[in-house]
């Protein structure tokens, strides 16, 4: 079995008690506790201010399967930022040197993972772990 | 005041994979300085397939987005399906996480089976973006949760 397993630590200072949390988990296939993810896709793109585009697309994966996502903006200059969005639903805003882990549900085709960069030129890298997707033909 | 967060992947799908590691520094949008507000860490017991409001952006000082920071705040939202909260620990089964008004629209955006964690940006904007969680079956689970966030 594939093994992939996404670990994070968390500490804060904000109150007077610091707080740490530490959590992985190992990427298993929908519903199953034995079977792990075995398919990847892994990127790094630049995308202009003011770009919209799809990062990843739910149509090819399959309703009900695990995806999960990493999608970081590696962009240096603290004013950058990408907007990211389910189905047209704003979910939040990465600036420079943020990250985002997400178990992606894909819940229909709709749902996909689309990015907007604004200020400037964002250079983000994304992972996806995932059980398989449906390969377009030839044309 | 600063709160860090390091993500560390490994996996052995792809034998040129050498994993991942980052730390990022949680600052408010758009500058260097720290987040100044949690919720702290907390658990909510679920027991129904009920969709409910994990968190109510109105109820907080999470004014991100529709405050006097309008579409330059920052807020991160941490989320994990601990399982039954006695050490059970079920991953056939989920809990689904939407985005969204529990009595109106929402969009899920994930499935949390047991042991399941994630670490979005959100914005936190009131009564459009609370954080609405539906557990697919009517057995215990628990959820643990940290918001960090600007305050307006």
């Amino acid at each position: 079995m594939a093994t992939t397993t996404a670990a994070m630590t968390l500490t804060s200072d904000l109150v007077s008690a610091p707080m740490s949390i530490s959590t992985t988990t190992t990427c298993m296939k929908a519903g199953t506790e034995a079977d792990g993810l075995d398919q990847m896709d892994t990127g790094y793109l630049e995308l202009a201010s003011g770009t919209q585009k799809n990062l990843l697309d739910a149509t090819t994966l399959g309703v009900g399967k695990a995806n999960k996502v990493y999608i970081c903006n590696e962009s240096t200059d603290e004013t950058y930022f990408i907007e990211i969005m389910i189905n047209a639903m704003v979910v939040g805003k990465l600036y420079a040197g943020d990250w985002m882990f997400l178990p992606w549900s894909a819940i229909d085709t709709d749902a996909d993972i689309e990015v907007t960069a604004h200020t400037g030129t964002n250079k983000i890298t994304y992972t996806l772990f995932h059980e398989g997707r449906t390969l377009l033909a030839v044309d | 005041m600063a709160t860090t967060a390091t993500i560390t992947l490994a996996s052995d799908i792809m034998p040129t994979y050498g994993g991942y590691s980052k730390t990022m520094t949680l600052t408010q949008g758009g500058n260097a300085l720290d987040v100044d507000a949690t919720t702290g860490l907390q658990r909510r017991k679920l027991a129904a397939t009920t969709a409910v409001d994990l968190i109510t952006m109105a109820s907080l000082l999470v004014e991100t987005e529709d405050g006097a920071a309008a579409g330059s705040g920052a807020a991160k939202l941490y989320v994990k399906n601990i399982g039954d909260g006695k050490g059970t620990i079920d991953k056939s089964v989920y809990v689904s996480v939407s985005l969204g008004t529990v009595s109106g629209t929402i969009q899920e955006i994930s499935r949390l089976y047991g042991g399941d964690w994630m670490f979005i940006p959100v914005t936190g904007i009131d009564a459009t973006s609370d954080v609405v969680v539906t557990p697919l079956t009517n057995d215990t689970v628990v959820l643990e949760y940290a918001l960090y966030y600007q305050e307006d």
